[in-house]
């Protein structure tokens, strides 16, 4: 520290006297020192009719960014609150059941064999893994779906809207849900 | 000579600075780019306008039940059915035909709805009413297939929770 | 006689109000500038070890340079010499490091609802927010999720306001008192407007929620259905039927799927979140 102020002293002294080439280095340290925070405006002032600010103003809205919501609203809010799992869960299923039975339909022209029992056999035919898999990717989502559904129907009863209550439920339908997806998938 | 003198005192110069920021702890400004709007582009949200002055109330839209507290009065009503009817049959091992095609009908319904909810969320009627009107009317031709094809399988093969039954014990 | 002239000049002057507040603030501000004048002398004795340092990444955008893109610049604090609450934190950045930081801010005490702000990943009031002294991880500050930014941490909430005045927010009625003086309500009736008056508009609960981010523009967001069900659970107001009628639509009220973020975000502890579930309820049959 002693030596940093001696150096600085030294630099005092130096700068009083005129020196071509060091006044030329300390502009151009000034110069970096203006890249700090402090901000310089030219303001001209001038009188404007209410339809002319309300023309600026939403000019000026036109450019303005949306601030960020997906990306930085707490995760565990967001992806694992349960309601946009229950969406997710649901058009899923949903949407499995649109695409099986429009298949189904056109399943005789195409010459698909979609039957229960042309299905059962090929699901059979699967090794264990493979079967215990696509099982509990079924079985999953519809404990949720179900688990959840009913949390759902409770609130719209207007049940269970404490804060504990939500986050505690919330994380209930996780367990609920894993536990009766494996209990579908393996012991039935 | 000189200018190894003076570059060594820039350097004091330099760091005495540096101690002084750190005096006043000034560790400003490592600006970092940052980047969320441009990745997402499905439905980027629009510059922003307002309708009226700021003083102006937004509209208010008509009154309509049928989209309102009777479509979800319906859609609570279904989804509380579905509970009985998904339950009857991990109780009685399998469905007489009659509640098995009660049972595909509601969860047919609740399917429709659910997209509806869906499309209204996502496709906004204000923004793209054309999508809109299109998705919706997608969706009602969708659903009208898909219950025909619920109906071909529940009386040509052997319905849904038997069908589910086999495949799942199989 | 001089107290009781010096206490009617206090309830009279208004010049001696700011004196007062003045030497309210004081010890305050008078520890603030202890703290500047003898930073450095501190500095040199209590070396790195004893400073809480403590990094805030503060979302940044400046409407003079449109074409810029939002960023995100940290600032060090020590945290020995900082308030508790994140606004004081801000408030020093302010002073202090930049004074191109701009956000808004008030009372400080959680009543303006001014300093809303997304800290952390939730909504909540930078003035309530405590900063976690325990664990010297970064913070995070951004405006409020899903808002047109005018400046920095300063969201354009006019949509907001123009959505809470077609609610209109104020007592209907037709019939005049039955004794000609103030429209009275029993206890219980008084009773159901607790948890609902206490509201702040600060737009917390309302920029929490994924509806409301996809369709503000339709969609009135828990905070202004928290504040239609203040007037519709108001045993004085007489216009019920019509506050119902404007909400029965598919986009005012029905774009509640109950997420819930905004009960779980509310800086007052309120729940929006039931105050829906009630109108929804009550709307069914």
């Amino acid at each position: 520290m002693i030596a940093q102020r001696a150096g600085t002293t030294a630099l005092r002294r130096v700068a009083g006297k005129p020196n071509a080439f060091f006044t030329a280095n300390v502009s151009r340290l000034g110069r970096t020192q203006t890249l700090s925070t402090t901000q310089t405006r030219l303001v001209a002032t001038q009188k404007l009719t209410a339809d002319d600010e309300t023309a600026l103003l939403a000019k000026q809205r036109l450019h303005r960014p949306v601030s960020p919501h997906l990306d930085v609203y707490d995760k565990q809010q967001t992806w694992f609150g349960g309601s946009i799992w229950m969406r997710f869960t649901g058009a899923a299923f949903s949407g499995s059941l649109y695409t099986f039975s429009a298949a189904y339909l056109v399943a005789p022209l195409a010459g698909w064999h979609l039957e229960s029992a042309s299905l059962a056999a090929a699901f059979g035919a699967l090794p264990f893994v493979a079967k215990g898999a696509l099982k509990f990717l079924a079985a999953w989502p519809f404990a949720f779906h179900a688990v959840n559904g009913v949390r759902h129907l409770l609130f719209d009863y207007g049940v269970g809207f404490g804060r504990r209550t939500i986050v505690k439920t919330g994380w209930y339908v996780w367990g609920a849900s894993m536990v009766g997806g494996l209990y579908l998938a393996f012991f039935l | 000579m000189t200018s190894i003198a003076r570059s060594s005192l820039l350097r004091q110069l330099a760091a005495a600075r540096s101690a002084t920021q750190q005096n006043v702890i000034a560790k400003a400004a490592r600006a970092t780019a940052f980047h969320t709007t441009a990745r997402r582009d499905i439905l980027p949200p629009l510059p922003q306008r307002v309708d009226g002055t700021v003083n102006d109330p937004a509209p208010v839209p008509p009154t309509s039940p049928s989209h309102g507290s009777y479509h979800w009065t319906f859609d609570r009503l279904v989804a509380g059915s579905l509970i009985p009817l998904t339950v009857a049959p991990f109780a009685a091992g399998s469905l007489n035909p009659t509640l098995d095609a009660l049972l595909c009908a509601t969860i047919l319904i609740h399917s429709h709805t659910g997209f509806q909810n869906i499309i209204v969320d996502y496709v906004p009627a204000y923004r793209m009413p054309r999508a809109r009107k299109l998705f919706i009317w997608g969706l009602n031709a969708a659903t009208a297939v898909v219950g025909l094809a619920l109906y071909e399988f529940e009386t040509s093969d052997v319905g849904i929770t038997e069908a589910v039954k086999r495949i799942w014990t199989a | 006689m001089a107290s009781l002239r010096s206490s009617a000049s206090l309830l009279l002057s208004a010049a001696s109000r700011p004196a007062l507040r003045a030497a309210a603030v004081a010890p305050a501000a008078v520890r603030g500038m202890a703290q500047v004048t003898d930073g450095q002398q501190q500095n040199q004795m209590a070396s790195g070890d004893q400073a809480k340092l403590k990094t805030f990444q503060i979302y940044r955008w400046n409407p003079d340079t449109p074409t810029e893109k939002p960023r995100m610049q940290s600032y060090t604090l020590d945290l020995n010499k900082t308030g508790p609450m994140v606004l004081d934190a801000l408030i020093r950045i302010k002073n202090e490091l930049d004074p191109t930081l701009t956000f808004r801010r008030s009372c400080r005490e959680g009543i303006c609802g001014s300093c809303a702000m997304n800290i952390n990943g939730t909504n909540t009031l930078a003035c309530l927010c405590r900063i976690p002294a325990e664990d010297m991880a970064e913070m995070k500050i951004y405006p409020l999720p899903h808002t047109y930014v005018v400046k920095d941490l300063v969201p354009d909430l006019t949509q907001f306001y123009k959505q809470y005045k077609s609610i209109k927010p104020y007592l209907q009625r037709d019939t005049p008192a039955p004794d000609g003086r103030e429209y009275r309500q029993t206890k219980a009736d008084r009773k159901k407007l607790d948890g609902l008056y206490e509201c702040i508009l600060c737009a917390c609960c309302s920029t929490s929620c994924p509806s409301y981010w996809w369709n503000s523009e339709e969609y009135l967001g828990p905070a202004i259905l928290l504040q239609s069900y203040r007037w519709l659970a108001d045993s004085r107001d007489e216009k019920t039927a019509e506050r119902r009628d404007a909400l029965n639509n598919s986009m005012s009220l029905y774009r509640c799927h109950t997420i819930l973020n905004c009960t779980r975000t509310c800086p007052k502890g309120l729940n929006p979140g039931l105050a829906i579930a009630q109108i929804k309820k009550e709307m069914a049959f």
